[in-house]
């Protein structure tokens, strides 16, 4: 323990800033027009989530684990692996967290009971707002180049930030909730050091 | 009376020479026309430049064209101001084949002094990992092979000897960073024939002055260091602070210059490696290689100036 506190979160992060967002640019150059269809799952999202519909649960979880398992093997095992040399740990959590929403979302059809307390309804909306809609005008934002947009299905963190929404959404079993949230203070911290 | 005018006249003249030459030779070409600093490795006395280039993180682009020639021009200003020794590891995602274009587009795969690292917990897969290190380098063989991090070390330097005695490397080494386990490089550095050994060392960080550095030197080991700028946070803490004017006395125009001389020149040190991928830094960093080192009294000097301003 002792010799692990003499290391810091930089130290295990092996590549520039300028690195990471390249690859970004790289993976939606190297994976266009499938934007499309990411656009097409983030409006079936907000459909489903505002309109109730019957096939809202499993729906919304069927988007998840296709979401989850894309951005495992085509991000992170693909292109994240290039530059850092665990990514294909990250990319094996991303399949771990779409085998437990399969399972519970789409096989257990678990995803029913719409929780509708004013205050999850307020922070699901917003994280959701902030996953879909936010993210991916994040990059022209903070000056990088526009072609270095994150989206939902595509990207891992506004993937995991709008699975965390929807979970807010609905009661659903807490252990769904591990890998989103490790992700997205790992992604938290990664961004931090670099 | 005659012969004493000649004499003094030559003297005029070459006193005016030299007085012309001072002002009109730019001073970069001054520094130039210094000695080029090089230290030999204590197993072979082969000379190496006191100046190598570290891979970690600057050269880790992925498949990324212009940060790959950018790698590759770093290397070109390296190897044109002298530099030989490049390091790299498994362990820094794409920065070997990184390295391996360089060395393709620059065709001088033959200049460099290649230093590599094996890292693997599973010590079967290690000539596989080397071979893979080899194939990204684009070479036949590697000068120096570490064992990084003394991950599973016992079973690496068993292959890495081998390899030794079978021509396949030149040398066999092994590194640690942030001055972790240094007990037990300490006792393998005792027990093991190493031709090489690498660890942290700057002027904050200095523990190794006490037992590995002047172990290394009896042993006869090599040394190379790492993080001689703590990753760049030396430089952000320095760069707006006055170098002090007496730098000039040892060739020192700015800071990285200045911790990298005070680096190198202690006595068992064999080479530094600062990591960069702006052209510009590498160029400030060879010019370490050049002018008189610090004496142990500037040593001295250099640290407490440090440590008050810090």
């Amino acid at each position: 323990m002792g010799e692990l506190t003499s290391y810091r979160l930089s130290d295990f992060i092996l590549f520039s800033q300028t690195a990471y967002y390249r690859q970004f640019e790289f993976y939606n150059r190297d994976i266009w027009p499938l934007h499309g269809v990411a656009i097409v799952f983030a409006l079936m999202v907000f459909y489903a989530v505002w309109k109730k519909p019957v096939w809202a649960g499993r729906g919304i979880a069927l988007l998840l684990v296709v979401s989850w398992v894309w951005v495992a093997l085509a991000f992170l095992y693909q292109r994240f692996y290039q530059i850092h040399v665990v990514a294909d740990w990250y990319a094996f959590g991303f399949i771990l967290q779409s085998g437990l929403i399969a399972w519970y979302g789409v096989i257990k059809n678990q995803f029913i009971l719409f929780v509708a307390s004013r205050l999850r309804v307020k922070i699901g909306s917003s994280l959701l707002f902030i996953a879909l809609v936010f993210y991916p005008f994040i990059a022209i934002l903070s000056g990088r180049s526009w072609m270095q947009f994150e989206m939902f299905a595509l990207a891992p963190d506004p993937t995991a930030l709008a699975t965390l929404a929807v979970l807010i959404f609905y009661k659903v079993p807490i252990v769904l909730y591990a890998v989103p949230i490790i992700w997205t203070l790992l992604s938290v911290m990664t961004l931090f050091a670099l | 009376m005659n012969n004493q005018y000649n004499i003094s006249r030559r003297r005029f003249l070459q006193g005016m020479a030299l007085a012309v030459s001072g002002i009109i030779v730019p001073k970069f070409a001054q520094a130039r026309t210094k000695a080029f600093i090089t230290k030999s490795i204590p197993s072979t006395n082969e000379q190496v430049p006191v100046i190598g280039l570290g891979s970690s993180r600057t050269f880790n682009v992925g498949d990324d064209p212009l940060g790959l020639d950018n790698v590759a021009e770093v290397m070109r200003h390296f190897i044109k101001a002298g530099g030989k020794l490049i390091d790299s590891s498994p362990m820094y995602g794409s920065s070997q084949p990184a390295i391996g274009y360089g060395l393709k587009k620059l065709g001088s795969a033959k200049d460099v002094f290649s230093a590599e690292k094996v890292w693997s917990w599973n010590s079967g897969l290690g000539p596989e990992q080397m071979e893979q290190s080899r194939q990204y380098w684009g070479i036949n063989s590697f000068d120096l092979m570490q064992v990084h991090n003394l991950v599973s070390w016992e079973d690496h330097l068993k292959t890495l000897n081998r390899m030794k005695q079978k021509g396949k490397l030149r040398y066999v080494g092994i590194t640690t960073s942030h001055g972790r386990r240094h007990d037990e490089l300490e006792e393998i550095m005792k027990t093991q024939p190493l031709d090489f050994v690498q660890f942290s060392y700057n002027i904050i960080d200095r523990e190794v002055e006490q037992r590995l550095l002047p172990l290394a030197r009896q042993r006869g080991i090599a040394v190379i260091i790492n993080r001689p700028f703590q990753r760049g946070d030396l430089i952000d803490a320095l760069e707006d602070k006055p170098l002090p004017k007496w730098a000039g006395t040892i060739d020192c125009n700015n800071w990285p210059q200045f911790l990298l001389k005070f680096v190198v020149s202690h006595p068992a040190v064999t080479c530094a490696i600062p990591a960069t991928s702006q052209v510009k830094h590498v160029k400030e960093n060879m010019m370490a290689c050049f002018g008189p080192l610090p004496n142990k009294a500037m040593r001295m000097r250099m640290i407490n100036y440090v440590e008050k301003i810090i």
